[in-house]
């Protein structure tokens, strides 16, 4: 079309259907920013993997996620502020970016009496309760019990075993974990229904826990098929959609019925070989959250034959199993949260691979989805997202001559990613993935 | 900078001496106590106490008494500004932020970490901008449009200076944003203090009008700077000095508890070596 | 003297600058060691298999130079040290380790363990961020898996009886710390801090049944002895992250201050609970280490299901504990430290600071980086604090 022709073709070729399911996102957001200032009982909560998240909802109860709450307010400019504030309050300066953020907010919340008028967004109004979640790093359990300071609102700990990779698949463990999980579960159902008074809807939970597992299943599916050459679906279009999943806002039916639209043309670019890069030369790993202020990178690295094809285990829907023959739904939603922890440890166990979430994903992914390098982007105020990523580097390079690369960032302080430094290294990576694919052919491995 | 007050048992200061800094603060100390005593026309006999401060305090031999420049500025502070609730010190090693009450040193916080946020900051970047230390206050004075600098470390600012330079940005608005860098970040640890008027600015680096404006700017409060910014923390000492001497005449106690003496610095000076 | 013949105080130091002193010489006897990370390892466990547990500390003097193709510089260093060290061999002598979840970084630390030194048994210890009741069970559950794992590596059984007995004799231990602790509610103490911190590490280096004969000749020593802490107008408590090295209660002894308690893991919060004496002894030792470890990195609420938030009494139920130790020890200034990136305690600082100035204590805040050569600069601040304190 001659259209296209003056205009400069988008290196990355974005799925129609991911504007509607994205719009729904934003639309669930603003809903629940609407009845959460109407009055509705709100919680604070920590990213929980839906293991309270349906609860909460069958309950009819708004939830508020501050770690997301960070990560807008960093992107709208408003975080520094907030972390002054978390500073002059007395809190260590190296702690999580995104708490020290709800820290300031809330002790600035608390002086005002009122939600802050520079808040982005409309705020975060004022909670009945805060919901910290044990699954993977401290801060989500040690940093609401420091609201104490500000808040009167109760705290509660959703529980997560952690088993090792080896122990996990010790007889018992697994059934011990989640009757473990289910047992904590009933007793939040218990305390939920004293603090505000109402009776669990149990049909209601019921229907949301299917929902969820339906929507995760097809989330899933639809990310398998990126293991397809060309891969159909770019990391980008990946980022836009993971939070109808991540965070259930709004109608769970609705996102239920655009995450099919999206696998349908997903399944479509498939058939017929379309790939969301023109011309995939290297296919890529990328690790952590991405450089939200500096996306335009993903252009520039398509236009070089970049194609981000997989990324961190952390966002990324359960290994779907059958969970028809459970009928309790509070268990349903144990072990589909147990499911999405400990999905990669049996595989992990079987290569020795002993960090079986966050490192042993990427090693596992390397081979299936044929990957030629990965790109790190640790976020120095985030350990639990850093940590892994110089063992994997190394796993990576050493087991499947997959090269990688680090570029720091932060998730509050944006400035902190060197866009210019990025693409540089990124020319040095195309090298060693030049080389180490060879390598790779002359090890006899499949790509 | 190594400093000396004398002062007598009216609180009058008979001298006060400024003298370099460098590694041989043995020898640096001597110097300055034998300036001090020539000004004040004393010997040493005749100096009923001596209380050493700073980083330096422990490498002064002759003294009956060590006390930390946070006590020591806060008092000197209160001796000047009665009203002083909040003082911010900015020298070349650190930055200090103090709260008083009744002329007592109560809370503080300090940055001693790391150069930015100190007067070390500005002594690295001058060269960069081909100025001297003593024209950065005037300079910034003529500043339409202060520049922001992003980087809070002093190395990636002297880049991102260059960087400014080569795009011929005036350098009164260079220098005026590195006066802004670092009041912003000595105002946000200050925060830590809950900071009340009166607030006291002192430090070498007080001399400065820019530094003195961007720290109003950025506390959006008045502050007060005594005429000699410098010798707050020696003054402090030297009355805490007079204080303990009073203490103990009016308790009967000697005042020194150790012999002291006031060496040759040639000793010193071979002892460094 | 020769090394052989050192007793109480002298024998503790020894064992403090050369941890694997005890340990080497078991191995050549035919004995097992084995490490253990954190508090969490139930050391009953281990002993009643005869084997001696060996904590995993870092080292303060050792620059980290090996960690850090494994582990990035963000995070705690304590744990890096630690990890360098096993890098660097200093910890080969041991038969396998023990890993529990102690913090974020203390798991991914451990797994990284395993992958990189390959030890020929290694159990990683989940560890329940709740003291709920189903934590308990769900605890005492990760216990038996524990033992399953060590009955299969050491081809042994675990006797209940040889288990109850190593229960009493950890909680002889426990008692003979507390005894030794009490020694430093006298004015002056009769320990100083630097040396507890010596004698602690040499308790966690050496066979419990070892460790104990070290107590009693330490505490008699000190009793005895004319040459003990002088008395100085400050009697402090040391609050927060592990502290293993004995530089930075130097410092604090160095500028006229006693250090006369502790509520680090090294320290008082590793031995001051003892374990209930349960038919089933894994009742009491779930309850003692799940329950009683007064580590940060568990979560509590002042009253179980609560629906309002009392803050005062929330600190209260979180560290009441220091108020009484306060009182015991007549401590007029608390120190509260951490180590750089330690998120557990960064979190707790400001509420431990409110509590003890809402009981009128005067406390400080200071940070370090787990390397002697830092350590210069608090010491103005310690100093400050002291003349703050009048």
């Amino acid at each position: 079309m001659s259209d296209e022709k003056k205009k400069k073709k988008k290196a990355i070729n974005r799925l129609k259907t991911m504007y509607p399911l994205r719009a729904n996102i934003d639309k669930g957001y603003e809903r629940s920013v609407e009845a959460t200032k109407a009055g509705k009982p709100t919680a604070w909560s920590m990213v929980n993997w839906w293991e309270a998240d349906p609860i909460l909802k069958a309950m009819d109860i708004e939830i508020v996620y501050p770690e997301n709450y960070g990560a807008v307010c960093a992107a709208f400019g408003k975080a520094q502020a907030f972390l002054d504030r978390s500073d002059a309050e007395g809190f260590p300066t190296h702690m999580c970016g995104y708490a020290r953020n709800c820290i300031g907010y809330a002790a600035k919340m608390k002086e005002l009496g009122e939600i802050p008028s520079e808040a982005p967004m409309g705020g975060m109004p004022k909670p009945m309760l805060l919901l910290c979640s044990g699954a993977l790093c401290d801060a989500r359990i040690k940093w609401f019990q420091a609201l104490g300071r500000y808040l009167d609102a109760p705290v509660w700990t959703v529980e997560m075993p952690h088993p090792g990779v080896e122990e996990s698949q010790m007889p018992g463990v697994r059934e011990k974990a989640i009757d473990f999980m289910v047992k904590e579960l009933r007793e939040f159902v218990v305390f939920l229904e004293r603090l505000t008074g109402r009776k669990m809807d149990w049909n209601k939970l019921d229907e949301i826990a299917n929902d969820l597992i339906a929507i995760n299943k097809i989330w899933y599916d639809l990310n398998e098929m990126r293991k397809v050459r060309p891969c159909p679906m770019h990391s980008r279009d990946f980022w836009t959609c993971m939070n109808a999943s991540l965070f259930p806002a709004g109608d769970p039916k609705e996102a239920l019925r655009l995450y099919q639209d999206m696998y349908d043309e997903v399944k479509q670019r498939v058939d017929d070989k379309i790939g969301a890069v023109a011309n995939e030369k290297y296919r890529m790993i990328f690790g952590e959250l991405p450089p939200w202020h500096a996306l335009k990178i993903f252009d520039e690295l398509a236009e070089r034959g970049w194609n981000f094809v997989i990324e961190s285990w952390a966002y990324q829907a359960p290994k779907p199993m059958d969970y028809s023959k459970i009928s309790d739904p509070i268990e349903r939603i144990a072990t589909q949260t147990y499911q999405w922890l400990t999905g990669y440890f049996e595989d992990a166990l079987k290569e020795k691979e002993y960090m079986g979430y966050f490192a042993y994903p990427y090693i596992e992914w390397a081979r299936t989805f044929q990957c030629d390098g990965a790109l790190f982007h640790p976020l120095i105020t985030c350990r639990t997202a850093t940590n892994h990523l110089i063992l994997a580097q190394d796993r990576l390079l050493s087991k499947w001559n997959v090269p990688a690369m680090i570029a720091e960032g932060d998730i509050v302080d944006l400035n902190l990613f060197d866009y210019a430094d990025t693409m540089r290294k990124a020319e040095v990576l195309e090298e060693m993935m030049d080389h180490h694919k060879k390598v790779r052919q002359e090890r006899g491995l499949e790509w | 900078m190594t400093k000396a007050v004398i002062i007598n048992g009216d609180g009058k200061t008979c001298s006060s001496i400024i003298g370099p800094t460098g590694p041989e603060h043995r020898r640096l100390a001597n110097k300055v106590m034998e300036d001090a005593l020539r000004q004040a026309n004393l010997s040493f006999e005749e100096i009923s106490c001596v209380i050493a401060t700073g980083y330096g305090r422990i490498n002064v031999p002759f003294a009956d008494r060590q006390i930390t420049e946070l006590t020591c500025h806060a008092k000197g502070v209160a001796s000047f500004f009665p009203t002083a609730r909040t003082a911010i010190d900015i020298g070349g090693q650190d930055a200090k932020g103090l709260k008083i009450k009744n002329g007592k040193l109560v809370d503080f916080v300090m940055n001693d970490r790391c150069a930015a946020g100190t007067g070390r900051f500005l002594e690295i970047l001058v060269d960069t901008l081909g100025l001297k230390i003593e024209e950065l206050g005037n300079t910034s004075l003529k500043s339409t449009k202060k520049v922001q600098i992003s980087n809070t470390c002093t190395v990636f600012a002297q880049m991102e200076v260059m960087t400014h330079l080569s795009q011929g940005t005036p350098l009164p608005d260079i220098v005026a944003g590195l006066h802004d860098a670092i009041a912003t970040r000595v105002v946000r640890m200050a925060k830590k203090l809950k900071i009340e008027p009166d607030v006291v600015f002192t430090g070498g680096v007080a001399k400065n009008i820019g530094m003195v404006n961007a720290l109003k700017d950025n506390l959006g409060l008045e502050v007060l700077v005594p005429d000699e910014p410098l010798l707050t923390g020696a003054l402090g000492a030297a009355i805490l000095g007079k204080e303990l001497t009073l203490k103990a005449l009016a308790e009967g106690k000697p005042i020194h508890e150790k012999e002291r003496r006031l060496e040759e610095a040639t000793f010193f000076q071979a002892e460094s070596n | 003297m020769t090394a052989e013949e050192k007793k109480g105080i002298a024998r503790a130091k020894e064992i403090y600058q050369d941890r694997a002193l005890r340990a080497k010489e078991l191995k050549a006897e035919g004995k097992q060691v084995m490490g253990y990370f954190c508090l969490y390892p139930v050391l009953e466990v281990l002993t009643a298999f005869d084997i001696a547990p060996f904590r995993i500390l870092g080292d303060m003097k050792e620059p980290i130079t090996k960690a850090d193709a494994c582990l990035p510089t963000v995070v705690c260093p304590f744990v890096r040290s630690a990890f360098d060290l096993g890098l660097k061999g200093r910890y080969d002598f041991f038969d396998g380790v023990v890993m529990c979840h102690s913090c974020d970084i203390g798991e991914k630390a451990s797994h990284i363990w395993r992958i990189y030194l390959d030890p020929s048994y290694y159990h990683f210890l989940d560890t329940p961020h709740t003291v709920h009741k189903a934590a308990q069970e769900q605890f005492k559950g990760q216990l038996e898996d524990f033992i399953k794992t060590l009955e299969s590596f050491t081809g042994k059984e675990l006797s209940t009886d040889k288990l109850k007995e190593a229960v009493e004799i950890y909680n002889r231990q426990r008692a003979l710390v507390r005894e030794l602790y009490d020694l430093n509610k006298s004015d002056p103490p009769l320990v100083s801090g630097t040396e507890i911190i010596e004698i602690m590490v040499a308790l966690m280096s050496i066979p419990v049944d070892e460790g104990n004969d070290l107590l009693k000749q330490v505490i008699t020593e000190a009793k005895e002895r004319s040459d003990g802490p002088q008395k100085k107008p400050y009697r402090l408590l040391v609050w927060g992250s592990v502290i293993d090295n004995t530089a930075l209660i130097e410092m604090i002894e160095s500028v006229g201050a006693n250090v006369v308690m502790d509520d680090t893991c090294v320290g008082s919060r590793a031995y001051f609970p003892v374990v209930e004496t349960t038919d089933d002894p894994l009742d009491g030792l779930a309850y003692r280490y799940l329950v009683e470890l007064k580590c940060p990195r568990t979560f509590w609420e002042a009253e179980y299901g609560e629906t309002k938030k009392d803050y005062i009494k929330d600190l209260d139920s979180r560290f009441g504990y220091v108020k009484d130790y306060i009182k015991e020890w007549d401590v007029n200034g608390v120190i509260l430290q951490s180590v750089r990136y330690c998120d557990i305690h960064g979190y707790e600082v400001p509420g431990i600071g409110d509590y003890l100035n809402h009981n009128s204590l005067p406390n400080i805040y200071i940070e370090h980086d787990y390397s002697e050569g830092a350590l210069a600069p608090l010491r103005t601040r310690v100093q400050a604090f002291l003349e703050l304190i009048g």
